[in-house]
C-alpha cells in the first residue's frame, strides 16, 4: 500500500520535472521578441474590437501605433481623444487632439416624404436590396430602410424608427467607428464632426437625380437648386450632380441655408429653440424626429452662433 | 394588385414546406400507430395521447415563455416527437413517465439547443434512453394490456421482447417463433417494434414522397444483415441470424423514422452511409455483447454525436472539381 | 435514356402556355428609347446628339472597350436626346430617345424573306459583319458573340453547342423560333461552326419540345441534301430538367465534360451559343440585318389563351407600350418579370424599354411568387440535393452571414450559377440564394484581386 503511494508520486514529481523542463526548452526556442509597448498600449485601448480604426482589432491597433511614425494616422473612434492621449503618453509621443465625429444619416425619405412604388419581397438586407435594384421608392440614391446599419453597429447606437422606416443615430452611444458608413451600400451614412454643442447643420439627402425627378421621388430631397450655396457667407456649399453638400469644417452653423432651402433638406439639428418672432418664417424646416435633444436643453440662449470652432485638417 | 412585388430571383418557390415535411412523417408513422393501438388497446392510446399532448404542450409553453420567441408548434415536429416517443415504451407504462419523458425530449434535447434544426440529439430518444436509465421497471415490463382486437401473441413470448428472451435464456428461447410473427404483429415489445409491415409501409410513403433519401435507413440494415451475417455463419447456435435481428427490436422504426431525422443525421449521401454503418454495427455489438437486449437508441445516440464531424468530411460531389 | 446534366437539377412546374402562339409583329410605337447597356461588359458610347436623323440599323453608339457591343436603331426618325433613363431595376443609364418617323432601313440590308443558304468563305470578313452588327449571347448573359466565337490562343473547340433548352417554365420564345425559323437557326450554326474551325455542332432541346425537335431535325437534314457546309450538324433531345439551359449543365449533358472551377467552357472545347443568337448571327451574316429585334413572350397564368403571345419586338419599345397592346396588366398579376421565372429580373419600372436581351413579360400572381415567412433551417439538404453545381447553399448562406470569407471559398460559393435551385426547394423559405449571391460577389472580387 505505501509502496503504490510512493511509486505514485514519484512518477508524478519525475513526470512533472521532465515537463517543466520540456516546456521551458520549447518556450525559449519558439519565443517571439515582441514590442512589450505593444501590451501597454493594449491595456489603455478600450478593448471593443471594433475594427473602426481600420484594424483587426484592439491588439493589432496598438502595434500599428507602435511601429507607425505618425501619430496622427492612429486613431481610436470609440476611445476619442482621452485613450488618443493615453496612447500617447505611452509612446513617449504627441498627439493632436481630433474633433469627435457622428454618424449622420444623410436621408429623410420618410414614407411620407417618399412614398413607396413597389413592394420588396426579398431578404430583408440592404445589400440584397441595393444589388437587385434601386429600392422600392421612386428614390435610387437614399436609404434603403433594411437596417444593415443597425446590424453592422457594434454600440447599439442606431436603431429603425418604425414611423419613418429610417435609421436613427443615438448621438451619445455613437463612437463614430464607421462600420455603419461601410455598411450602407448606398453611402446614406457620413460622418461628420459633432459640431459645437452638438449643433450641426447638414444636407439630409443623396439624391444626385435631376430637380424634378428628385422632388417627384421625394418631398424632402435636394433639389440641387443652389440657392443655399448663394447664400453661405462661408463658401462651406458646393453643388454637385444636383446635390447640395455642406463642408462641415466651413460650416460656422449661421443657418442662413436652412432658411433658404425650398424643400428643407438642409437639417439643422440640436439648435436651442428660437422663440418664434412675429416676422420669422416660421422654422418649421424640419428638426429631425428623434433626435437626442440633450443638447437643448444645455444651451440656453441664442448666442452668435461664429465663433472660431476647431478645423479638422482633411 | 396596386403595388407589384420586386424581389430576387428565383420567383417560383416549391409547395413543400418544413409543415408539409413534418405532416408526411406523421401520415407515415400513422401505420404503426394503428396497428399499436389496435393490439394494446385502452392503455397504449393513453402512452400516445400524453406523449403527443405533453411534448406540444411544453414546446408551446417553452417558446411562449421561456424563449419569448415565435410559436414554433404549428410545425409539427413536436408532434413527431411525441409519437415516436410513445412508440418506443411499453403500452403499460405510466402517464407521469411518459411525461417525465417528453420534458426530457423537448425541454432538454430540443428546446435547451435552440428548438428545430439546431438539436445535437434526436430528442425523442434521448427521452426514451433517459426513462430507460432512469425507470428500468417500467421501462421493460412487457405485459401486454387487453388490445381491441385479437391476443394473437404467440404463446409464451408475451411479457418480454424476443430480443430480450435472447438475452435472457440464449437463442433457443425464440426458437418456436418464425419470421412472419415479427413481420405482422405476433412479437411482444413496445408499440414501434410490433409490427415491420406498418413500419415498412411507413418507409414507402416517405420515400414516395420524397421526404427522406433511402441512404441511412439502407445503410443501417445492410449494416445489420452482413455483421449478424458473419457472426451468425460462423456460430448459429450462439448469434441469432439476420433476418430476426433485423425484424425485432426498434431496429426498423429506428432506422426509418429516428436515424433519418434531417437535423440530427448528416447531410451528404455519402455521410448517411458512414452514419448507417456506425449505426448498425453499435447496434449488432450491445445486442450481442453488451448488457442491454436492444442498442438502436444507444447507436442512434452515439451516432447523433459524430454528425458534425461526418458533415465534416463528407460533402457533395462537385461540379468540375 | 435521354441525356441530361448529371448534379442535382430541379423540376419546377412544366408549363409552356403560350408554345402554340405564332410570333406576331409589334407595331412601332411613336418613340423608342435605346439603352446603351444592352450587353455585358462597358456600356457603348453613343455617337448620336440630339436632332440628329436616324435610319433603322443605323450604329448610334459604339463598343467602350474589348468586352462591349455596338448599339444599332431600332427605328427612323429624330433623335430627340441622350441622356440618363431608368432601366428595369430603377437604375439609371443612359438611352437615346428617338421620334419616330417612317420605317426607313439603312442601306445594305436585306429585308426580304429568302433564307440565303449559301455561307461565306472568309470568316474574318464574318467575325467582323456579327461584331458590326452587335450581336450578343441572347441567352441571358447578353455576352458579345464575336468576342465567344475567338477562342483564345492554344483552345480549340471541340464542339458548338446550340442551347435550345429553354429550361425555365413559362418561356416559349426560343420555341417559336426554332418552329418558324429552324433554316434560318441552322444556317446561323454552321456559320458559327465554320467560324470555330469546323467542329460538330449539337443542338440540344428538352424533349418537352416535340414539335421543336421535330422542325430543326427536318432542317438540319433537308440544308444537309441541298446545301454546302452543314455535315457535323446534329439535334439532341434532352431530358427535362432545370438548369438545362444553364452553360455548364449542357456541356455536361451533352459532352460529358465538366467546366472546372473558374474556367471558361472553351478550356474543356466546348462553345455554347443560344439557338436566338444563332438566329442573329443568321440575320447579321447573311441578311446584314444588324440586332435590333429579337422575340418576346408575354404570358402568365392570370392571362387568358387570348392574350398569351409571341412578340417580335424591338429594341427600345417600352415594356408598358407592349403589355398594353398585348391587352394590359391583368389585376391578379403580384409581380412582372423579364425573363424566365427562375432567373429571370423582377421588373420595378414598366416604363422601362425592351433590350436586345428581353424575352419575357411574365405575369406571376401573388399565390405564385410571394416567398413564406423563413423559419428555422432543419437540415434536411434539399438544397444540396438540387444544387447543380454540387454545392451545398444551406452551409455557404451560414458562412456569408458570419462573413467567413475562407471558407466560402473552401466551399466553392465562386461556382454558384445562381439558378435559384436552392431557393426554390428550401423547405423553411430561407433567402438562400439572396444572400449567397452576394458573398459570392465579394469571394469572386477577392479572388481576382489575390490573382
Amino acid at each position: 500500500m505505501t509502496q503504490t503511494i510512493i511509486w505514485t508520486i514519484a512518477i508524478l514529481v519525475i513526470l512533472g520535472v521532465v515537463l517543466a523542463v520540456v516546456l521551458y526548452v520549447v518556450a525559449e526556442k519558439f519565443k517571439v521578441e515582441e514590442d512589450p509597448r505593444i501590451d501597454d498600449v493594449e491595456k489603455v485601448l478600450p478593448g471593443a474590437n471594433c475594427g473602426g480604426c481600420g484594424q483587426a482589432g484592439c491588439r493589432a491597433f496598438a502595434q500599428f501605433c507602435v511601429e507607425s511614425e505618425d501619430m496622427d494616422k492612429c486613431f481610436c473612434p470609440v476611445g476619442g481623444n482621452d485613450v488618443m492621449q493615453k496612447v500617447a503618453a505611452v509612446l513617449g509621443r504627441e498627439v493632436a487632439a481630433k474633433e469627435p465625429m457622428v454618424a449622420v444619416v444623410r436621408c429623410n425619405g420618410t414614407c411620407e416624404n417618399r412614398p413607396k412604388i413597389n413592394e420588396y419581397g426579398g431578404y430583408q438586407s440592404c445589400r440584397v436590396k441595393a444589388a437587385l435594384y434601386s429600392g422600392d421608392t421612386g428614390c435610387s440614391f437614399g436609404c434603403l430602410g433594411c437596417g444593415d446599419c443597425v446590424q453592422a453597429c457594434q454600440f447599439g447606437a442606431i436603431s429603425m424608427d418604425e414611423q419613418t422606416g429610417l435609421p436613427v443615430v443615438d448621438e451619445e452611444k455613437c463612437t463614430a467607428c464607421g462600420a455603419c458608413v461601410k455598411a450602407c451600400p448606398k453611402n446614406v451614412i457620413e460622418l461628420r464632426n459633432k459640431g459645437r454643442r452638438n449643433m450641426r447643420v447638414y444636407v439630409s439627402c443623396v439624391n444626385k437625380d435631376k430637380g424634378a425627378a428628385a422632388r417627384k421621388a421625394c418631398k424632402a430631397a435636394c433639389i440641387g437648386c443652389s440657392k443655399c450655396a448663394k447664400v453661405c457667407p462661408f463658401e462651406a456649399i458646393t453643388v454637385e450632380n444636383n446635390l447640395a453638400y455642406i463642408d462641415f469644417t466651413k460650416c460656422k452653423l449661421c443657418k442662413k441655408c436652412v432658411a433658404e432651402c425650398p424643400t428643407g433638406a438642409i437639417h439643422a439639428v440640436n439648435f436651442p429653440v428660437v422663440k418664434p418672432k412675429a416676422d420669422a418664417p416660421a422654422p418649421a424646416k424640419p428638426v429631425p424626429v428623434a433626435k437626442t435633444e440633450a443638447p437643448a436643453v444645455i444651451s440656453t440662449g441664442g448666442e452668435a452662433v461664429v465663433e472660431k470652432s476647431v478645423k479638422k485638417e482633411e | 394588385m396596386d403595388k407589384l412585388i420586386v424581389s430576387p430571383s428565383p420567383h417560383l418557390h416549391t409547395k413543400t414546406s418544413t409543415k408539409s415535411l413534418m405532416r408526411d412523417v406523421v401520415i407515415a408513422l400513422l401505420p404503426a400507430v394503428v396497428v399499436s393501438v389496435l393490439f394494446y388497446g385502452w392503455n397504449e392510446l393513453l402512452v400516445l395521447g400524453v406523449s403527443v399532448a405533453s411534448c406540444v404542450l411544453l414546446e408551446f409553453l417553452i417558446t411562449k415563455y421561456l424563449l419569448k420567441g415565435a410559436c414554433t408548434i404549428g410545425d409539427w415536429s413536436a408532434v413527431i416527437t411525441g409519437i415516436l416517443l410513445a412508440l418506443n415504451l411499453p403500452a403499460t407504462t405510466p402517464w407521469w413517465v411518459v411525461f417525465i419523458g417528453a420534458v426530457v425530449a423537448i425541454g432538454v434535447a430540443k428546446m435547451t439547443f435552440g428548438g428545430l434544426g439546431q438539436n445535437l440529439f434526436n430528442p425523442a430518444i434521448a427521452g426514451r434512453v433517459f426513462l430507460l436509465i432512469s425507470f428500468p421497471t417500467y421501462m421493460t415490463d412487457w405485459t401486454k394490456p387487453a388490445g381491441f382486437v385479437g391476443n394473437a401473441l404467440a404463446d409464451g413470448y408475451s411479457g418480454a421482447t424476443p430480443l430480450g428472451l435472447v438475452k435472457e435464456g440464449g437463442i433457443d428461447a425464440v426458437a418456436g417463433l418464425d419470421y412472419s410473427d415479427m413481420l405482422f404483429y405476433n412479437i411482444g415489445g413496445s408499440a414501434g417494434e410490433l409490427s415491420a409491415i406498418a413500419l415498412l409501409a411507413g418507409f414507402a410513403y416517405l420515400l414516395a414522397r420524397k421526404v427522406i433519401r433511402p441512404y441511412i435507413t439502407c445503410s443501417i440494415i445492410a449494416t445489420v444483415a452482413v455483421f449478424s451475417g458473419i457472426f451468425w455463419a460462423i456460430d448459429p447456435a450462439t448469434y441469432t441470424d439476420p433476418v430476426f435481428n433485423i425484424l425485432t427490436g426498434g431496429l426498423l422504426l429506428g432506422s426509418i423514422f429516428m436515424a433519418t431525422d434531417y437535423v440530427t443525421s448528416p447531410m451528404s449521401n455519402w455521410g448517411g452511409v458512414v452514419y448507417g454503418i456506425g449505426i448498425g454495427v453499435i447496434t449488432m455489438l450491445i445486442r450481442y455483447f453488451g448488457a442491454y437486449p436492444e442498442g438502436v437508441s444507444f447507436a442512434i445516440l452515439i451516432m447523433n454525436s459524430v454528425v458534425p464531424l461526418i458533415n465534416k468530411v463528407f460533402h457533395a460531389k462537385k461540379y468540375g472539381r | 435514356m435521354l441525356k441530361t446534366f448529371s448534379i442535382g437539377g430541379i423540376h419546377p412546374s412544366d408549363k409552356k402556355i403560350s408554345k402554340d402562339c405564332k410570333i406576331e409583329v409589334l407595331p412601332v410605337p411613336s418613340k423608342v428609347y435605346i439603352s446603351v447597356a444592352q450587353h455585358l461588359g462597358a456600356p457603348a458610347t453613343p455617337i448620336v446628339k440630339a436632332g440628329d436623323k436616324v435610319l433603322a440599323g443605323q450604329v448610334i453608339a459604339e463598343p467602350a472597350g474589348f468586352i462591349s457591343a455596338y448599339v444599332h436603331s431600332s427605328v427612323s426618325g429624330t433623335v430627340k436626346s441622350v441622356g440618363p433613363r431608368k432601366d428595369l431595376a430603377g437604375n439609371n443609364v443612359i438611352h437615346i430617345e428617338i421620334d419616330v418617323e417612317g420605317d426607313d432601313w439603312a442601306e445594305g440590308i436585306d429585308l426580304s424573306d429568302d433564307i440565303v443558304t449559301e455561307i461565306p468563305e472568309d470568316n474574318k470578313a464574318i467575325l467582323e459583319k456579327i461584331k458590326l452588327n452587335g450581336v450578343v449571347g441572347l441567352g441571358g448573359a447578353t455576352f458579345p458573340t464575336h468576342v465567344k466565337l475567338c477562342p483564345p490562343p492554344g483552345k480549340k473547340a471541340d464542339c458548338l453547342i446550340l442551347n435550345g433548352a429553354e429550361c425555365e417554365p413559362y418561356l416559349t420564345s426560343d420555341n417559336r423560333i426554332m418552329l418558324e425559323r429552324s433554316k434560318e437557326i441552322v444556317v446561323g450554326a454552321a456559320i458559327m461552326k465554320q467560324v470555330l474551325g469546323g467542329c460538330p455542332a449539337v443542338i440540344g432541346i428538352e424533349e418537352n419540345k416535340p414539335e421543336a425537335i421535330k422542325a430543326m431535325s427536318e432542317a438540319v437534314a433537308e440544308l444537309k441534301k441541298t446545301a454546302k457546309g452543314y455535315d457535323g450538324i446534329s439535334v439532341m433531345p434532352l431530358k427535362k430538367k432545370y438548369p438545362q439551359g444553364g452553360e455548364k449543365q449542357l456541356i455536361d449533358a451533352v459532352m460529358k465534360r465538366q467546366v472546372k472551377s473558374m474556367g471558361l467552357p472553351i478550356d474543356v472545347g466546348a462553345v455554347v451559343q443560344n439557338v436566338a443568337t444563332s438566329l442573329a448571327v443568321y440575320e447579321a451574316v447573311q441578311k446584314n440585318m444588324p440586332l435590333v429585334t429579337n422575340v418576346l413572350t408575354v404570358t402568365g397564368d392570370c392571362l387568358p389563351m387570348e392574350k398569351q403571345h409571341n412578340y417580335k419586338f424591338r429594341i427600345g419599345m417600352p415594356l408598358s407600350y407592349i403589355a398594353e397592346y398585348a391587352g394590359g396588366v391583368p389585376q391578379e398579376a403580384a409581380k412582372i418579370i423579364s425573363g424566365g421565372p427562375m432567373m429571370g429580373k423582377a421588373i420595378a419600372n414598366m416604363d422601362a424599354t425592351t433590350v436586345k436581351g428581353s424575352s419575357s413579360l411574365l405575369y406571376l400572381t401573388a399565390e405564385q411568387t410571394v416567398r413564406g415567412v423563413e423559419s428555422a433551417c432543419i437540415r434536411c439538404g434539399k438544397c444540396s440535393e438540387a444544387c447543380p453545381m454540387g454545392l451545398e447553399p444551406f452551409l455557404l448562406q451560414k458562412y456569408a452571414r458570419n462573413g467567413m470569407m475562407e471558407e466560402l471559398e473552401e466551399n466553392a460559393i465562386q461556382d454558384c450559377i445562381e439558378c435559384g435551385c436552392c431557393l426554390y426547394s428550401c423547405p423553411a423559405n430561407i433567402p438562400l440564394l439572396d444572400i449567397i449571391r452576394i458573398a459570392k460577389g465579394d469571394v469572386i472580387k477577392i479572388i481576382r484581386t489575390r490573382k
